[in-house]
């Protein structure tokens, strides 16, 4: 992954390959225009180079005329060598134009050789005079020959007049070349070499702006960066970072959270436990005699009355003990039992309570009188103040994770009001109540209890009775952290 | 805004790279090679067309016949040559298509020894056949294979008549010719000598003149004071015409002359044009040339051996002022 490194370089290759392609483009460029530089001057100097030897033949044979050694022979001979190879160079040189011109130009240099032979024919004859004829018969051919070279060199100028102009055509427009070379180099480095700072610089800045968003302490912003090398693997383990910073201060905060309720749920109990104290006086001394009693009007036959007592003792022990440790809903129901006995009792034809209870779900724990003050709501609001009495109706339901506790009245109701607040855990009343213990006490104790907010659902409307529903989970969720 | 700005760059891209393509394609591209060498030696013919007088409308329509002649028979033909009557340069060119041994040479015939040597003994040796063009050189002389122009004599004969018709069988007639005694101005002189004199009251006065420019002008101005009562004037070398009328109308009117040339010279047609003449006598260069290229090829072929040693003679006519209007 070392893509910023790639980046460089590809584009220091890019650079280099342009560059080369640039050079090798004008190296064959050079290369060629050499190679016709070095045609055109190679067929200007062979042309010259006849003349030359030409002259130098009729300069040997002077020489070999004058004075007939063996050594102005050879140098003759060689001469004659050197016009044949100069001879035979020029026939590349032959075109469409100068045919005409390089036949007689041929035949001029054998018309030296053969004038040149004929002397020294001659010569070896003895017969000077002739020679001396063939002689300056060759240098006519000589001078001659010079004529024609030029001629040809002109000849030679004017067909590749074309040829030379655009040769001089080229190398301008090879300058051109050059200065548009320049600017589209020019113009594409800078684009390439602008994307590819941005490319690298915007990753950097977005990374930039996301730490400063964290170390201002937003830990929910999620840091993206486009970007396909380093930088983006950097903004991912920041992200990741972030994301367990983010984590841990949420657990911290739950655990904070946690305590704090906790706390409440204490002093709640505490409030509690001080209201029982402070209602029931001596109640060991109240339940004790609760039972004699009960025993008393056994003894005497009121069996009637033994029961009630029983109820009312049973009432109070559970009233006294269970208060700051959890139960099962089979306790409750049990203490509900006894306390709609005593009512009973009281009411007797006024009450009438309708108990489905599901014994599946009985097993369920809850906070200890938690039922108990709810019905006792339920009595005080229906049945006491009608004088035909009411209904009351208990049911037990569950459903998959939760159980469904109901109590169910057809008395006068209560306002939205009073609903609200009772939900909200602030009416404080608690005025006839027999354990001392108010329906917000139940909620805020439920609430607390299960950790959670949805647990008790009223339904009422002034005349129309009222409902009271008890969601209990069947897992506290204390029982995992614990 | 950003939209606008790829746009443009985009733009600029492209521009740049259209104009560095065309460049580069206008640099790279071009024609490299150089026009082809003929590898195969072509075996034609190369005949060449050696006149003194390059440039003149007389040759020029020679040439023009032998070059159309040459190209319908597909043989290599130049017109070498001098300007303005320059024998040396003439002899020389002669000498080197001697010595380029080309296959043929149609050469406008001088008198002189140095032709005469290079046609008989040089072209002899490298075996070059020599026809004589316009004017032509005796074979015993030059031992040229043949003659092609127009009949010389019988031009004379045509000017002398013209004169006769013109002037009268009365007067002074002068006669201008080059002192080379070219053949073709004897044959022409003759031509009007044989029919002059028959006529004892003309008399014939001939002024022989070097042919530089300074030369004919003091020969005519000398012959003007010789002969005061001069009737007609015949320019025998046509290249005196120009000049000749030219004196001559410096001292008197042309008008009472009766002056007569040949085309060959460059001022005969249009001094005749401006009615300065009287009389040219036309021959026909262009055939001339067509001729003369037809028969060397012919030669060369083997076609038509030997060729006719007294000459190919051309169309020759009378020009006269009236007509040529």
């Amino acid at each position: 992954m070392n893509r910023i490194q790639k980046k460089i370089w590809s584009l220091t290759l890019v650079v280099l390959f342009i560059m080369v392609i640039i050079w090798a483009a004008l190296t064959y460029y050079n290369q060629k225009t050499q190679d016709q530089y070095n045609a055109i001057l190679q067929r200007y100097l062979s042309l010259n180079e006849v003349t030359a030897a030409s002259q130098d033949l009729i300069t040997d044979l002077n020489d070999y005329l004058l004075q007939p050694s063996e050594a102005n022979l050879n140098q003759l001979g060689a001469s004659k060598a050197n016009i044949q190879e100069a001879k035979s160079e020029i026939l590349i040189l032959k075109n469409e134009d100068n045919e005409f011109a390089m036949a007689n130009y041929m035949n001029l240099i054998d018309s030296l050789m053969e004038t040149t032979d004929r002397s020294l024919m001659y010569q070896k004859q003895q017969e000077t005079e002739a020679s001396t004829n063939e002689f300056s018969e060759a240098t006519r051919i000589s001078n001659y020959i010079s004529e024609t070279t030029l001629t040809l060199i002109d000849t030679e100028l004017k067909t590749y007049e074309r040829l030379y102009r655009e040769i001089i055509e080229r190398s301008n427009e090879l300058k051109k070349l050059g200065i548009w070379l320049l600017l589209l180099i020019t113009f594409l480095l800078l684009l390439m070499t602008y994307w590819f700072s941005k490319s690298i610089t915007k990753p950097v800045q977005k990374l930039t702006q996301s730490a400063n968003e964290l170390a201002k302490g937003r830990f929910d912003l999620p840091i993206k960066v486009e970007s396909n090398d380093e930088i983006s693997f950097l903004a991912e383990t920041f992200d990741r970072m972030r994301i367990n910073i983010n984590n841990l201060f949420m657990e911290i905060q739950e655990k904070a959270q946690l305590e704090h309720e906790l706390q409440q749920n204490k002093l709640l109990l505490k409030e509690s436990q001080l209201q029982s104290l402070q209602n029931q006086i001596n109640p060991h001394f109240l339940f004790n005699t609760l039972n004699i009693m009960s025993k008393k009007a056994y003894l005497e036959g009121a069996e009637e009355t033994s029961d009630l007592l029983v109820s009312v003792a049973g009432l109070l022990r559970y009233n006294l003990k269970r208060l700051d440790k959890p139960v099962t809903l089979h306790e409750e129901v049990i203490v509900l039992k006894q306390y709609m006995e005593i009512q009973k009792a009281r009411f007797t034809e006024r009450l009438h309570l309708h108990m489905e209870i599901d014994e599946s779900s009985l097993g369920v724990q809850m906070p200890g009188l938690t039922l108990q003050p709810v019905i006792e709501n339920a009595v005080i609001h229906t049945i006491e103040p009608s004088e035909e009495g009411g209904n009351i109706w208990f049911r037990i339901s569950h459903s998959e994770n939760i159980v469904i506790i109901e109590i169910e009245d057809d008395g006068q109701g209560m306002t939205e009001e009073k609903v609200k607040q009772i939900l909200r855990g602030n009416s404080e009343q608690t005025e006839g109540q027999s354990t001392g213990i108010g329906f917000s006490n139940v909620v805020k104790r439920l609430r607390l209890f299960y950790g959670q907010e949805d647990v008790i659902e009223i339904q009422s409307a002034i005349g129309q009775g009222t409902n009271v529903m008890l969601k209990i989970p069947k897992k506290r969720r204390n029982d995992e952290n614990d | 805004m950003r939209k606008i700005g790829i746009v443009l760059l985009c733009f600029l891209c492209v521009v740049l790279f259209y104009f560095t393509f065309q460049s580069a394609e206008k640099v790279f591209r071009s024609n490299w090679e150089m026009p082809e060498h003929a590898i195969e030696p072509v075996n034609q013919h190369r005949v060449v067309l050696i006149t003194k007088n390059l440039d003149t409308p007389f040759w020029d329509q020679v040439a023009q016949g032998a070059r159309e002649q040459a190209q319908k028979e597909g043989v290599g033909l130049e017109i070498w040559g001098s300007y303005g009557n320059n024998r040396e340069d003439f002899l020389e060119k002669i000498e080197i298509a001697i010595y380029s041994k080309v296959d043929g040479i149609i050469v406008q015939g001088i008198n002189s020894d140095e032709f005469n040597e290079l046609t008989k003994i040089k072209a002899s040796f490298y075996n070059i056949p020599i026809i004589t063009v316009a004017n032509d050189v005796p074979i015993e002389e030059s031992l040229r294979r043949t003659y092609v122009g127009s009949d010389q004599y019988l031009a004379g004969q045509m000017i002398a008549e013209q004169l006769l018709f013109d002037m009268g069988t009365e007067g002074e007639v002068v006669l201008m010719s080059d002192s080379h005694q070219e053949y073709y101005q004897k044959q022409r002189l003759q031509g009007i000598a044989d029919v002059l004199k028959d006529y004892p009251n003309i008399q014939t006065v001939n002024a022989e003149t070097p042919d530089s420019r300074e030369q004919i002008i003091s020969t005519t101005q000398d012959i003007l004071n010789k002969v005061p009562g001069a009737d007609a004037f015949i320019a025998v070398n046509a290249d005196f015409t120009g000049v000749m009328v030219q004196e001559i109308g410096k001292r008197f009117q042309i008008e009472p002359y009766f002056i007569y040339s040949f085309d060959d010279g460059s001022d005969s047609l249009p001094l005749l044009e401006q009615q300065k003449l009287d009389g040219v006598i036309g021959q026909s260069p262009k055939t001339m040339g067509n001729v003369s290229v037809g028969l060397i090829i012919k030669w060369l072929n083997d076609e038509v051996v030997p060729l006719d040693k007294k000459g190919y003679l051309t169309d020759i006519r009378m020009l006269k002022a009236k007509e040529a209007r």
